[in-house]
């Protein structure tokens, strides 16, 4: 079976806690992605949202970010990526105790795929391309917190 | 021919691409492409051409590298699969619409570890 999308009220897995977003402030964007080609076209579409964008190019890099102390309000993380891949950056974060909304963007597309990823953690997966709708879905769901 | 010149070109070229689009329904372009020329502004003047120039540079080295692979005596269809994969999500995130789907059909001849099909139809087709 293929989806286009998993979370935001299809997670199978348990829900994780949110922490509250400051409305007056900016939404501080992790967007973790190997592919340079598509960490431009995200970092300019999040950025179009009005939100602070910052990249991280495989998962070791954004565990590190978040031991550094540094905080998100959503982490957006492709799945394969060199290094350390979406699904064990998604479990060290959650095991750290990190509760941003984690959204996972792939390519991958058969529900097994998808449960997998969101087994790690995630609040929702979505099918590449990342287009306005899912983004505004996203910022949505993150502004309800 | 001066750097103005061939954005005019682009800009043309991409117009004939939409044109073809919706004339058939099965153009080179979808609305992934739309939106990324939306993303395009004062802050961003180049946006377009330096991500179309990004994936053409990234397909070079993609389709060069699965032909390689595929003219290995013993082929690593994983191997083949990961390329043709991450050409599928740059092209899909693109809006190369028949890429992506030419990309989508390679990788069902590489779980069938089908040669001919990978080899002989889908390169020269992305090519």
């Amino acid at each position: 079976m293929v989806s286009e999308k998993m979370g935001f009220g299809n997670v199978t897995s348990t829900s994780k806690t949110m922490k509250i977003i400051d409305t007056e402030k900016k939404i501080s964007i992790l967007i973790v992605e190997d592919d340079l080609l598509i960490q431009k076209i995200h970092k300019v579409m999040m950025t179009k949202f009005g939100t602070e964008v910052q990249l991280a190019t495989n998962g070791k890099e954004a565990v590190d970010l978040f031991l550094s102390s540094a905080s998100f309000d959503l982490v957006l993380t492709d799945l394969e990526m060199p290094i350390m891949d979406g699904i064990e950056a998604t479990k060290q974060l959650r095991s750290m105790g990190v509760t941003s909304m984690i959204v996972g963007v792939t390519s991958r597309n058969q529900d097994s795929e998808l449960q997998a990823f969101m087994n790690a953690g995630l609040n929702a997966c979505y099918v590449k391309p990342l287009n306005a709708e899912k983004v505004t879905v996203v910022l949505n769901e993150l502004k309800n917190i | 021919m001066d750097v103005g010149q061939l954005q005019r070109q682009f800009i043309d070229y991409t117009a004939s691409l939409f044109r073809e689009m919706k004339k058939e329904w099965r153009g080179f372009l979808d609305d992934q492409f739309t939106q990324l020329r939306k993303l395009q502004d004062e802050n961003n003047p180049d946006f377009v051409f330096e991500v179309v120039s990004l994936f053409f540079v990234d397909s070079e080295k993609l389709v060069n590298n699965m032909a390689k692979a595929l003219e290995q005596s013993t082929v690593e269809f994983k191997q083949v699969d990961a390329h043709v994969h991450q050409f599928k999500g740059s092209s899909s995130s693109i809006g190369a619409h028949r890429v992506k789907n030419v990309c989508a059909a390679f990788r069902s001849f590489c779980e069938q570890q089908n040669i001919d099909g990978s080899a002989g139809g889908s390169i020269p087709m992305v090519e």
